[in-house]
C-alpha cells in the first residue's frame, strides 16, 4: 500500500480532523451587537438603491477537498456541507462578517430576563422553494427535528443544548424555550447549521433530503453527482435581499458548481488551468505559484478555538503546573507558523482565535523563552542529564504526544514541537496512530497532550473543551475539572449583556492560560483562490463563504 | 472442461468465506467502543449509542453477527453508511462503473503499451529499441502513480492545456487517469513479454516457420506471440486485481468518482459499513477476476482444459 500512502500524505492530517470535528458553534456576539434582553434593534435595515439580478448569468466552479456526508444542514457534523448550504439556506438571524447579528428570517426577536425563551417575529412573505409558506409552525417543526431522538443531527444539535421545545405563539411569532439560560443561541440561531428547511417538502422526500434539500434562500440545490460535484442555480422565487448581499433576488450567476477534488496538488493545477475558477484548502506551497500566476488569494481567519495542543493536567509530567508552563515557554510559534503556515494561519493568541475575542492581555503571554522554561523545570525537580534529557528521581523527563497518523505519519507540527521541547531537556516521544485509538486515548486522558482545532462562531465552544462534564468525552482533553471555570462557563451561558459576556470569557482564557491547560498555536485561515476575473466572494460571520456575490468578467 | 469449472469454481467459495471472515472481523478488531467511534463527531446521548449498536446488531454474540453479515451479504445488504445514511449497496452501485470503466482502461492500456513493448524489445534484441522499451519500462514501474499523476496534470492539464484534470463522464477525463493507473502495469507486462517472447523464439517451430520463408511479422504475430502470452495472461489478470486497487490512488488524485473515494472518505470518516462493503466488493471482484483469468487458461491452452 506505498501508493496509498502518498496520497493521503497529500491530505494534511490536521485539517480533515477539523473539519469533520466539532462546527457546532457560531459567530461570537460583537461588543455592539443588540443588548440581547431587550427587544431586538434587528429591524429591517434601510435597502440600498435597488439593484437587482437581472441581466446576470454565468457560472462558476469551485474546488473544494472533500464531499459533504449530506446536504441536510441539519443532519450535517461536517463544515463542507455549509460551504455549499451557506448559500442555499436561510436561518433566523444572520451573524454577519464583523460578528454583528442581523435580522433574516426573524424581523426582530427578543430575549427574556432569565435567558431561557427566545421569541422570534418573523418574517410574513417568505415561501420555500417548494412554493409553501414559511412560518412559526415550520421553525417549530425544524427545531423538534434536530432534537428527535430518531434523527440523528449532526453540529446543529449543539446549538439546542437544553432544548425545552417551540412554542407556536402565532402564525409569524415563535417562542424557543430551553431548560437553561443559554444566550449562546442568539448567535446559533444566526449560524448556518440550522437554516429552515421546508416541514411538507422534507417530510416528503424523506431520505432524498439528504441528496436535495428544500430551503427558502437565494440558491437551490439542483444536483449532486456522487464523488464529482454538487451543482445550485439561482432560485428566481427569492425576492428579498439576503443580508450581506448588495441587490435584491439570488445570485449573480446562473450556477455554481462545487466539485470535490481530495488531492490538494491537483486542486491548485485546476484552478490554475481555469478548470476551476476557486478553489479552497491551499497548501503554502502553492500559494507563492498561484499568485504569481496572477490569481487573487483571498483568506479569512476561522473562528472557535485555535490549532493548539492541549496539555493533559491529570497525566505525570504534565499534572504538574510549571512543567505545562515550562512547554509553554518552550513552544516557538513564530517558528512554526512560518515552517508549516506561511499565508494559511497566524500566530495563535489564546484559547480562542483572535477574531473571537482578542485582548492585548493575550498577546503577551507565554513568549518564547527556553530560559524561563528551564528555571521552571529546575523548580519542579527536572535536573538536566548527560543526554540534554532532564531527569527526577532516576525518571526522565517525557512527553507523550498523541498524534493521528493517517498512513503518512503524523501532521509535522508534532515533529517540529518534538524539536522545540528538546531544547528545554524534554522528551516528546510522539504517539502516531490511527484516529481511532487516537480518540480512545483522549477519552481516557492517556497522554500528555494532542493536537486539535475547533471550529465555531460562540464563545461557548469553551464549554465543549473545559467544561468537567467533557472530560471523557469530546473535547475536555486537558481532563481538567475546575468548579470555577464550570462556574464561568455557566455564567457565560447566562449573561445576556455583550460586554459583560465579552469579559466572562476573557477572565475565563487568562485563566486556562495562567493554569496552562492548552498551547494555542495557530489562527488558521480560509484560504480562497480566485481567477483574475471572478470577484464578489463573501463569508459569513463564521467564515464560510457566499456565493451571492461572485460575478465573472 | 465442466468437471475443470465447476473444480476453479468451488475452489473459490472457502476464499470467499475467508474474505468476508477477514472483512467482518474488522469491525471486532477495532480498539474502543466502534459505535462511540463511528459517532465521535456528533452529539450523541447513550439512547443514540445504543440505538445504533442495536441497528449494527453489535449486542449480539460474534458467531450470530457474522452468520447474519454473511447472509445480509449474500442478498446484497452491506448495512448503511453511518457518513451518508444511504445503503452502502446503493452507494457501492453507484460508484463501481467508474471504478471499473478506469480499471478497464488502465487494463487496455497496460495490454496495449506494455505487450508491444515487450514485443519490440523482443524482437530487436541486443538493439537500442529494447535498451529504451525497457528503459521506458523500468521508469513505469518505478514511478508512484500519485507523483506520475500529478506530473501529467501538471505537463497535460496545466502547461498544454490539452487534457481535463479532475472529474469523470466522457473519454478525455479518462484519458489521463487510464495512463497513470495504466503505465505500472504496462512496465511489469512489457518486461514479462519479452522474456516469454524471448523464450518462445528459441523454439525450433519458431525457426521451422523462418525456415519455411515466412515474414517475420506473421513468426512474431501468429505463431510467437500467442504462445508468448500464456504467462502474460496470469500477470494480466493479477495485474487487473492490481488496477482495481491502484484505481484508489488515481480517483484521489483526478479527483474521478469511484470505490476509490468511496473508501478513503470511509477511512477518513471512521464509516466502518461502507469501508466494509467496499473491500468486500474489491475482494470478491478480485477473486472473480482470478477465476476469469484460470477459465482463459483453458481457452489458451488445451492442454489445461482435459488435465
Amino acid at each position: 500500500m506505498g501508493r496509498v500512502r502518498g496520497i493521503v500524505r497529500g491530505l494534511p492530517p490536521a485539517l480533515v480532523a477539523l473539519n469533520l470535528f466539532f462546527t457546532a458553534c457560531q459567530s461570537q456576539p460583537p461588543a455592539s451587537a443588540p443588548p440581547a434582553a431587550t427587544t431586538a434593534a434587528a429591524a429591517a435595515q434601510p435597502a440600498p438603491a435597488p439593484n437587482t439580478t437581472s441581466g446576470q448569468g454565468g457560472s462558476v466552479t469551485i474546488g473544494l477537498d472533500q464531499e459533504p456526508p449530506t446536504l441536510d444542514p441539519e443532519a450535517s457534523p461536517s463544515a463542507i456541507t455549509f460551504y455549499i448550504t451557506s448559500s442555499v439556506g436561510e436561518t433566523l438571524l444572520y451573524v454577519d462578517e464583523n460578528r454583528q447579528i442581523q435580522p433574516w428570517l426573524a424581523q426582530s426577536y427578543e430575549v427574556s430576563d432569565d435567558a431561557r425563551s427566545f421569541t422570534f417575529k418573523l418574517r410574513n412573505d417568505v415561501t420555500f422553494q417548494d412554493g409553501t409558506p414559511f412560518n412559526a409552525a415550520a421553525v417549530k417543526w425544524n427545531l423538534d427535528r434536530v432534537v428527535d431522538p430518531n434523527f440523528k443531527a449532526g453540529s446543529a444539535l449543539a446549538q439546542l443544548t437544553g432544548y425545552a421545545g417551540t412554542d407556536v405563539v402565532d402564525e409569524f411569532t415563535a417562542r424557543v424555550r430551553f431548560k437553561d439560560p443559554f444566550v449562546p443561541f442568539l448567535i446559533y440561531a444566526g449560524s448556518p447549521y440550522m437554516p429552515m428547511l421546508s416541514p411538507t417538502a422534507t417530510q416528503k422526500q424523506a431520505d432524498q433530503v439528504n441528496q436535495a434539500p428544500v430551503m427558502s434562500g437565494p440558491y437551490k440545490v439542483d444536483e449532486w453527482v456522487a464523488k464529482d460535484h454538487v451543482t445550485v442555480s439561482r432560485w428566481d422565487g427569492y425576492k428579498r435581499r439576503a443580508p450581506w448581499s448588495d441587490h435584491d433576488g439570488p445570485g449573480y450567476l446562473e450556477k455554481v458548481v462545487w466539485k470535490f477534488i481530495p488531492e490538494a496538488g491537483t486542486r491548485a493545477a485546476t484552478v490554475e488551468s481555469g478548470e476551476t475558477q476557486l478553489a479552497t484548502v491551499l497548501t503554502p506551497q502553492d500559494l507563492p505559484r498561484l499568485q504569481s500566476a496572477g490569481l487573487q488569494v483571498v483568506s479569512k481567519p476561522w473562528v472557535g478555538m485555535p490549532f493548539m495542543m492541549f496539555l493533559t493536567t491529570t497525566r505525570p509530567p504534565t499534572d504538574d503546573l510549571n512543567v505545562r508552563q515550562a512547554v509553554e515557554y518552550g513552544i516557538d510559534r513564530d517558528a512554526l507558523v512560518s515552517a508549516l503556515y506561511q499565508g494559511i494561519g497566524q500566530k495563535a493568541i489564546g484559547p480562542l482565535t483572535a477574531v473571537m475575542l482578542d485582548d492585548a492581555s493575550l498577546h503577551s503571554l507565554y513568549p518564547h523563552d527556553t530560559v524561563k522554561a528551564g528555571q521552571l523545570l529546575d523548580q519542579a525537580g527536572w535536573t538536566p542529564g548527560s543526554d540534554g534529557i532532564r531527569n527526577k528521581n532516576g525518571q526522565r523527563l517525557e512527553f507523550s504526544l498523541n498524534a493521528i497518523d493517517y498512513g503518512g505519519g503524523p501532521d509535522q507540527s508534532n515533529e517540529l514541537i518534538q524539536g522545540q521541547l528538546r531544547q528545554i531537556g524534554m522528551d516528546v516521544k510522539i504517539k502516531a496512530q490511527a484516529r481511532p485509538p487516537w480518540y480512545e486515548d483522549n477519552y481516557h486522558c492517556a497522554n500528555n497532550g494532542m493536537e486539535l482545532f475547533l471550529r465555531s462562531g460562540e464563545l461557548d465552544v469553551l464549554y465543549a473543551a473545559f467544561g468537567s462534564a467533557n472530560v471523557g468525552g469530546n473535547f475536555n482533553w486537558s481532563c481538567i475539572k475546575d468548579p470555577e471555570m464550570d462556574s464561568m462557563l455557566d455564567q457565560g451561558r447566562r449573561e445576556t449583556d455583550a460586554n459583560k459576556r465579552k469579559q466572562v470569557y476573557l477572565q475565563l482564557e487568562q485563566k486556562l492560560m495562567d493554569q496552562a491547560t492548552v498551547v494555542p498555536l495557530v489562527d488558521q485561515l480560509s484560504v480562497f483562490a480566485l481567477r483574475p476575473n471572478v470577484s464578489g466572494l463573501k463569508f459569513t460571520g463564521n467564515s464560510y463563504p457566499l456565493v451571492t456575490e461572485l460575478t465573472v468578467k | 472442461m465442466n468437471a475443470y469449472l465447476a473444480r476453479r469454481v468451488v475452489a473459490t467459495v472457502p476464499v470467499l468465506f475467508g474474505v468476508s471472515l477477514l472483512v467482518f472481523s474488522m469491525l471486532a478488531l477495532v480498539p474502543g467502543d466502534p459505535v462511540q467511534l463511528m459517532l465521535s463527531e456528533f452529539q450523541t446521548t447513550p439512547e443514540q449509542i445504543a440505538r445504533l449498536r442495536s441497528q449494527l446488531h453489535l449486542d449480539e454474540p460474534l458467531p450470530v453477527q457474522f452468520g447474519r453479515f454473511v447472509w445480509n451479504a449474500v442478498r446484497g445488504d452491506l448495512g448503511t453508511s453511518i457518513r451518508t445514511r444511504r445503503p452502502v449497496t446503493t452507494e457501492i452501485a453507484d460508484n463501481f462503473p467508474a471504478t471499473l470503466q478506469l480499471a478497464l482502461a488502465g487494463l487496455l492500456v497496460a495490454g496495449i503499451l506494455g505487450v508491444s513493448l515487450g514485443v519490440i524489445a523482443a524482437a530487436n534484441q541486443h538493439s537500442w529499441l529494447e535498451l529504451g522499451s525497457m528503459l521506458l519500462a523500468l521508469i513505469g514501474v518505478s514511478m508512484p502513480s500519485f507523483w506520475l499523476g500529478l506530473l501529467l496534470i501538471f505537463g497535460l492539464s496545466l502547461r498544454l492545456r490539452l487534457l481535463p484534470a479532475t472529474g469523470g463522464g466522457d473519454l478525455a477525463h479518462l484519458v489521463l487517469p487510464a495512463i497513470t493507473l495504466g503505465l505500472g502495469a504496462a512496465a511489469i507486462l512489457a518486461r514479462l513479454t519479452r522474456s516469454s517472447m524471448l523464450e518462445v523464439l528459441r523454439q525450433e517451430y519458431v525457426t521451422t516457420a523462418r525456415a519455411k520463408g515466412l515474414a517475420e511479422w506473421l513468426v512474431i504475430g501468429r505463431h510467437a506471440l500467442k504462445n508468448a502470452l500464456i504467462p502474460v495472461v496470469t500477470i494480466f489478470g493479477l495485474q487487473f486485481g492490481q488496477l482495481l486497487a491502484g484505481t484508489f490512488v488515481v480517483e484521489t488524485v483526478f479527483a474521478r468518482p469511484g470505490l476509490g473515494r468511496l473508501i478513503i472518505d470511509g477511512i477518513l470518516n471512521k464509516d466502518f459499513p461502507m469501508v466494509q462493503g467496499v473491500v468486500l466488493v474489491v475482494a470478491v471482484s478480485y477473486v472473480l477476476v482470478n477465476l476469469l483469468v484460470d477459465l482463459m487458461y483453458a481457452v489458451l491452452d488445451p492442454r489445461i482444459r482435459y488435465a
